[in-house]
């Protein structure tokens, strides 16, 4: 009995031993260099922008050696934005975006999800540039495994109204068209200065902007994106009272009194007349003067280049003898 | 007794189990030498496998170059190595390694515990570990060390302290018996989890992967990774496998075992240590993954018997074989959680092999 088990612990030794041995040359021969291998080398630059360096929204100095060709785009709005600025084509993979546009991208593969990348295919497209999303939409073990396989991984990640600007002329300057994303920005940012003006002089309603309301209620909360977006169209919003916080117990909803309540969540099919039909909601002004609207939840929290669009929706719904031009298409 | 498929039953099922262990008792080396085999069969399919389909010379090349240096005459783009030594590699190695550790530990805490529903996280592991990490993904600070980033460590950590604090609570108590510390393990889980559901609704931005965490997987493993977590599983495995006899005695119950020269006190610590330490090391690389820790080692005893010399190295290598192939099914299926695919497969698999098991199996 004795001597198999001591041949057991041997054989186990062993195993352990070549484990170990097999690690340290994967580690030796790691930083080897890559073998020989047919890449295709891109096209020779037209301008003199490349190579560039720059700052993404987490910080970090991304450099881009080479005009980018073969882009994968993770986040929707970068998708959009890519294809304003004239260079969808050079999109090779995309994040799959459920509220697709424009239709254009729908023949671009899929190779992430909401929280997820595929990494292996990815790589396998050979990317020279990719713009993930920030705040872990993109997974950031998905982005710090790029950069260690030295692909160039810009990350955007645009909390404010302003930042979608900067995340704008950020990605015109990462892919080569500083100039048309500078002029994007400009008319976007003279569209909202527009609206702005238009609803400096008038009252502001006070606005609940329904996220989702099959459990919690959720809304905006403080110093959100669509906290802002509902201040710039010229509404009062209500907010769950904490900056992080998504939730709004319905007390504080009541006692807020909204004037106007917009439906995000009128595409998954929430009506006005269930809104007036749930129990406590009855009293609100709103629901009183049925001023309860559907919206498009995508263009008004999309940080792409449909935002002006997003606003304009905003301002019909809160505004409607406002809006003096129909919104641009 | 009473119809004849079941008297059939009876005597026929015993005896090929019979024959397997006499087997297994026989040729340990060969019945070592097989599970081995077949962790390095999967291996190389999950290797050549993916969701980007890679010709199996070209895998078989690159490997080969990386380890040897022996170029075989075949080209490939620099993608495609990256996919295979960066990405696939890695991952399959890690999930080896952790499967090994999990189960190992899992079959240590149910001889140590003589707890059939003993797992690797029943000492308050998990919820450390879980409680660990979601701090360090809360906290606004970043450290990354190599790849190691806060969550790693203060999930290691997490583990650790959560069984020294199970550990030291129980010896409190008048009574120290194993029922005292699984209990106390239940409390001190208890706490801990309900410190990781407040971490967790404090989060905001960081749930996701806190989540991610909970769940496990093998989405981030890197070789800098899998090299800090195999020495540490490896060698306390190892060690656990040298107390097979301490661990064999305690089985018996802890006055049996002293009476058969065993320092009861000591093994168990020692014992507990060295389970919580490999459990806690692939708990850092791999988040939470359930199921193989408190399977395999049963499946490994239904088919070769309870003597913890077979079922320690016979549990590493099930538990690293059936982990590759659930985190290649993960794979394929589109990066789902390796835990929903190696609960899935695994616990009909399981319900199976317990009815065909009819008698003679108790801890």
């Amino acid at each position: 009995m004795d001597a198999p088990i001591h041949h057991r612990r041997r054989a186990v030794g062993a195993l352990a031993i070549t484990l170990t041995t097999l690690l340290a040359l994967a580690a030796c021969t790691a930083a080897a260099p890559p073998s020989a291998a047919p890449s295709a080398s891109p096209t020779p630059l037209s301008a003199a922008a490349f190579p560039v360096t720059l700052t993404d929204d987490e910080g970090a100095q991304v450099t881009i050696p080479v005009e980018p060709r073969r882009i994968v785009s993770l986040t929707p709005a970068t998708t959009e934005i890519l294809f304003k600025l004239g260079v969808g084509e050079r999109i090779v993979a995309k994040v799959e975006d459920l509220a697709l546009y424009p239709p254009e991208a729908g023949s671009i593969p899929d190779v992430a999800k909401f929280g997820s990348v595929d990494l292996e295919k990815v790589v396998a497209l050979e990317p020279d540039l990719v713009i993930a999303g920030g705040n872990t939409f993109t997974p950031p073990d998905a982005v710090e495994k790029l950069r260690s396989l030295d692909v160039p991984t810009l990350v955007v990640y645009a909390p404010t109204v302003a930042k979608v600007f900067a995340d704008i002329e950020l990605t015109g300057r990462a892919v080569g068209r500083e100039q048309a994303a500078a002029d994007l920005a400009a008319a976007m940012r003279a569209e909202f200065d527009e609206v702005a003006a238009a609803t400096g002089s008038v009252g502001r309603p006070r606005v609940f902007y329904e996220i989702d309301a099959t459990g919690a209620i959720w809304g905006p909360a403080d110093e959100s994106f669509l906290a802002e977006m509902i201040s710039l169209a010229g509404g009062d919003p209500i907010t769950t009272g904490s900056p992080d916080k998504f939730d709004i117990p319905l007390e504080r909803l009541i006692q807020a009194d909204p004037e106007v309540i917009l439906l995000g969540d009128a595409a998954y099919g929430v009506t006005a007349e269930q809104v007036a039909a749930r129990p406590g909601w009855n009293v609100t002004t709103a629901v009183t003067t049925g001023a309860i609207r559907p919206i498009d939840d995508i263009v008004v929290t999309r940080p792409g280049p449909r935002l002006t669009e997003g606003l304009r929706a905003l301002l019909a719904a809160l505004h409607p003898d406002l809006v003096p031009v129909p919104a641009a298409p | 007794m009473t119809s004849l498929p079941a008297d059939l039953a009876l005597r026929v099922e015993p005896r090929r189990r019979e024959r397997v262990r006499e087997l297994v008792r026989r040729h340990p080396r060969a019945a070592f030498g097989t599970a081995v085999a077949a962790v390095v069969a999967v291996s190389v399919v999950a290797v050549g496998l993916g969701s980007v389909g890679i010709a199996p010379g070209e895998t078989i090349a690159i490997v080969v170059r990386r380890l040897v240096g022996l170029d075989l005459g075949v080209t490939w783009t620099p993608a495609t190595e990256a996919i295979v030594w960066e990405l696939r590699l890695p991952r399959v190695l890690t999930a080896a390694t952790v499967g090994a550790g999990l189960a190992v530990a899992g079959a240590t805490f149910q001889g140590l515990l003589r707890n059939p529903l003993a797992d690797p996280y029943v000492l308050g592991t998990a919820s450390g570990a879980g409680l660990g990490a979601a701090i360090a993904l809360v906290l606004p600070v970043r450290i990354v060390f190599i790849e190691f980033g806060l969550v790693h460590a203060l999930a290691f950590v997490g583990a650790l302290a959560s069984v020294t604090v199970v550990y030291r609570l129980s010896r409190l108590s008048p009574w120290s018996g194993m029922t005292n510390l699984v209990l106390t393990g239940y409390a001190v889980g208890a706490l801990l989890a309900a410190g990781l559901s407040m971490a967790m609704y404090l989060s905001g931005s960081s749930l996701r992967q806190i989540f991610a965490f909970i769940l496990g997987g093998f989405e981030a493993a890197s070789w800098n990774r899998l090299a800090l977590a195999v020495p540490l599983v490896a060698l306390g495995s190892l060690a656990i496998l040298f107390r097979a006899r301490a661990l064999n005695g305690l089985l018996l119950g802890e006055e049996a075992a002293g009476h058969l020269g065993i320092n009861v006190p000591r093994e168990r610590a020692l014992l507990l240590a060295l389970g919580s330490l490999v459990t806690a090391a692939a708990v850092a690389v791999s988040g939470l993954i359930g199921f193989v820790g408190l399977v395999v080692p049963h499946v490994v005893r239904l088919t070769v018997g309870p003597n913890a010399r077979a079922v320690v190295p016979l549990s590493a290598a099930v538990g690293a074989a059936l982990l590759i192939a659930a985190d290649l099914g993960a794979r394929l299926l589109g990066d789902i959680p390796v835990g929903v695919v190696t609960a899935i497969f695994g616990a009909p698999f399981f319900l199976m092999l317990l009815r065909r098991a009819q008698s003679g199996y108790e801890l």
